[in-house]
């Protein structure tokens, strides 16, 4: 990074220059945010005196700080406003008449109430991109109702692709109501700054989290329209039994053949001992129908696993990789952590927090040749920066 | 023009005047630039005779085409170039020198073994952007090897925090999210450095692994892990660092979703559940608090549920503003007004595959609308459309063997 580094120095990140109002709480706003952060925007991030409430979502905490708020605001400045007075809300509309972005999260008729509307910045600051984040999208009868993580999968149908018909639900382990939504805002600011940097026009964008998981699951839905059959993996994953991978010797592993041919396969068949599977049809095509999305794969997971029983885990991958296949063990996050892969890709990286002390989190994921992302500063404590930014924009301390 | 009546009135698009060249294959790259195509670029996809297995032989099908190709390649121009052979190759670099990104997400080396390496596509096009997306990228012990959805779902972590509660950690079996969480990070990046190029002239080149991508979606989670070294444990339907934030199973057997987010939420949830007496109680004042004590409040809570249909609850709940949600089916989502209000799924219609169901676009921009969405097309379909149109003249058929 150290090369990156210094190109950074002489032509900084592609936002450069641009500031971004952030008056969003919690975990898709300010992820958004964060890449804006990222890629060199200075971001304004105004909280409430009782602070964004993901300071709160946790244990666990470093610290005074929840560790889910430390993983999504760094590159931010944290501002203290108190909207429910004149004065806070004077402040934050001067802040917004300065922004080139400003991103909310606050609900229908709500920003407005603060004077920090779309049409009540726009005469003022006709070039600004704003945002609006809500759970459900601005039309229609849930345009106001409230969300969160699990009801937005919930809505989203994410559920029904995993556990077992009848059972209790379960969600999906990542927060991808939010973060991913966090990447479609980001998106639409982007693309909105590079429609002004072309025309001079600002505008408006919104994104939804419900929205935003439904275009995730955009191939289900053209799946289901007409198929000509019901079955490959986009219409049969809701019937399957839960998923978790092939059990070996000491763990579980997944692999997929998709390039071997007949030599690779006979070798693979006999290391393994399954010369049953020669005669066997679902395993014809060396294979290729056994594993993975294949037809069989399913219904012949315990022939594999009879044959995996005796082996390693490692063996196995190796052997699966030795024919052409892919293969990979199923990892928890310790053994992804220590894996050389990670560390060769830099992928983890420790920031060091004014009051949590140093903390590790994942870096920004593209790499630039030219504008690289960076981080620069540490997720702000609770009004680190209120003097700081309101005195620069001539405004008395709050 | 007087006559263009039949042409649909022409709103400035935010990429208008971008050009694709788009090498990819299977769903990550082919999403990214679908979603370039619905901004307004014109994005040329540029396939092998024939195109490859994993973008065409995914069922399910519908008319004999996959409908991974269809939903990953709308708004786009498909044509078939065999880049193994000099004069097809030859026609790449014009096409090349009149685009503004290129995108691909073969494997490590295997576009340099093509001709097309970041370093040649430069010299051509230096306003190029350049994005090489892969699995795990090119440095490493596993730099080169292929990944797909679930290789890395398996690999990233992602298995480990999903499953019921004292259960094994569980693959999600929709099998794209990873690879569509990639996709949009490229759209993302592409979209900054087309910024960076407004402002500074220049092109550059833009590495994206799937891993790292599909680490950074986790981010939450894995910041759970660094701060307290234990491996977050798989919680069915609950959330890890909020409460009560799960699925209740009610009267009907039928769940509803519940999430208490934010501490002011949780006085509503106690008033519509008729447990009022709860907020006054101090084990469970506060956030952390309530997380520290998730099953003792889960079994409160879950008692109470029980005595009333799913129905009812939602209709308490949606009056003290507590987020909720039934667990709905494609069947519902489809005719859901809330669906249909946002065009968060529509319906279109399509050349060769008929009227189909598509994912609406994910964000709404309310001067230089995105879309409309339009079914891509079969694979070579433009190609004599898209050389004419940028003045290459063919000369493969002219008595050259192809």
């Amino acid at each position: 990074m150290s090369a990156a580094a210094s190109l950074a120095a002489s032509l900084g990140g592609s936002l450069d220059g641009f500031r971004v109002l952030d008056l969003t709480q919690g975990l898709c706003g300010p992820f958004c945010t964060m890449q804006l952060g990222d890629a060199g925007a200075e971001v304004i991030k105004i909280e409430p005196p009782a602070g964004d409430f993901a300071r709160r979502m946790g244990p666990p905490f470093i610290g005074d700080e929840s560790a889910v708020f430390l993983s999504l605001n760094r590159n931010k400045k944290s501002v203290v406003l108190d909207l429910a007075t004149a004065r806070g809300r004077d402040a934050a509309v001067k802040l917004a008449h300065d922004a080139d972005v400003l991103v909310e999260d606050r609900g229908r008729g709500v920003a407005e109430r603060f004077g920090l509307s779309y049409a009540q910045l726009h005469d003022v600051n006709p070039k600004l991109v704003y945002c609006s984040i809500s759970p459900f999208g601005e039309d229609g009868p849930l345009r106001d109702a409230p969300g969160s993580e699990l009801v937005v999968q919930a809505m989203a149908e994410y559920t029904a692709s995993l556990g077992r018909i009848g059972d209790p639900p379960v969600r999906i382990g990542a927060d991808v109501a939010s973060l991913n939504t966090g990447i479609f805002a980001a998106q639409a600011i982007l693309a909105a700054l590079f429609h002004r940097l072309r025309t001079g026009e600002g505008q408006r964008v919104a994104v939804s989290e419900f929205g935003s998981l439904l275009h995730m699951r955009g191939i289900m839905w053209t799946s289901m329209s007409d198929p000509d059959d019901w079955y490959g993996f986009h219409l049969d994953h809701y019937t399957k039994p839960p998923d978790y991978g092939y059990q070996t010797k000491n763990g579980a592993l997944y692999f997929i053949l998709r390039r071997g041919d007949s030599e690779d396969w006979d070798r693979l068949v006999m290391e393994l001992g399954m010369e049953e599977a020669l005669a066997d049809p679902r395993f014809a095509d060396y294979g290729r129908a056994a594993t993975s999305i294949g037809r069989y794969a399913t219904e012949v997971k315990p022939v594999w696993e009879k044959a995996f029983a005796h082996r390693t885990r490692e063996e196995l991958v190796d052997l699966v990789k030795s024919i052409g296949g892919d293969a990979v063990p199923i990892m928890d996050y310790p053994s992804l952590l220590a894996h050389p892969q990670v560390a060769a890709l830099d992928a983890i990286t420790t920031i060091d927090h004014p009051t949590a002390g140093p903390f590790k989190t994942v870096r920004p994921v593209a790499r630039f040749s030219a504008t690289p992302n960076t981080i620069r500063m540490p997720p702000p404590t609770l009004g680190q920066q209120t003097e700081e930014v309101l005195s620069a924009a001539g405004l008395r301390s709050y | 023009m007087l006559d263009s009546g039949q042409e649909e009135i022409l709103v400035p698009k935010i990429l208008d005047g971008i050009r694709v060249f788009d090498l990819t294959i299977a769903a990550v790259g082919p999403w990214a630039t679908k979603l370039l195509g619905a901004l307004g670029a014109d994005v040329i996809k540029v396939e092998a005779p024939g195109g490859d297995r994993l973008s065409h032989a995914v069922p399910p099908m519908i008319k004999g085409s996959s409908v991974l190709y269809i939903s990953a390649n709308h708004n786009k121009r498909m044509i078939e170039l065999d880049l193994k052979k000099e004069a097809d190759r030859a026609i790449a670099l014009k096409i090349i020198e009149k685009s503004d990104v290129f995108v691909q997400n073969m494997r490590p080396g295997a576009v340099e073994r093509l001709g097309l390496g970041y370093e040649v596509v430069a010299k051509v096009n230096p306003r190029m952007i350049y994005v090489a997306a892969s699995a795990y990228g090119r440095t490493g012990p596993m730099a080169g090897e292929a990944g797909i959805d679930p290789t890395v779902q398996s690999f990233c972590g992602w298995c480990s925090i999903t499953g019921p509660e004292h259960g094994r950690g569980e693959m999600y079996r929709h099998l794209a999210h990873l690879d569509l969480t990639t996709a949009t990070t490229i759209t993302q990046a592409v979209l900054q450095a087309l910024i960076a190029r407004e402002r500074t002239g220049q092109g550059q080149r833009i590495e994206i692994e799937m891993l790292t991508a599909a680490m950074a979606l986790q981010t939450t989670r894995l910041a759970e892990y660094f701060a307290t070294g234990e491996q977050p444990a798989p919680l069915g339907s609950a959330a890890a660092t909020t409460a009560p934030h799960q699925a209740f199973e009610c009267e009907d057997r039928r769940y509803l979703a519940v999430g208490v987010e934010r501490d002011e939420q949780w006085p509503g949830l106690c008033r519509a559940l008729k447990l009022d007496e709860l907020i006054a109680d101090r084990r469970f004042a506060t956030n952390p608090a309530r997380v520290a004590r998730r099953a003792e409040l889960a079994t409160i809570l879950a008692e109470r549920f029980k005595t009333k249909p799913a129905a009812w609850w939602a209709i308490r709940l949606h009056k003290e503003n507590v987020p909720n949600a039934p667990f709905l089916t494609f069947a519902e989502l489809r005719e859901h007004p809330q669906v249909s209000a946002n065009e968060h799924i529509i319906e279109i219609d399509t050349p060769h595959w008929g009227r189909m169901h598509v994912d609406g676009l994910p964000w709404k921009f309310e001067r230089t609308p995105a879309g409309p969405i339009r079914a891509g097309g079969r694979p070579g379909e433009h190609t004599a459309e898209v050389l004419r149109e940028l003045g290459i003249v063919d000369e493969r058929d002219a008595g050259v063997p192809k």
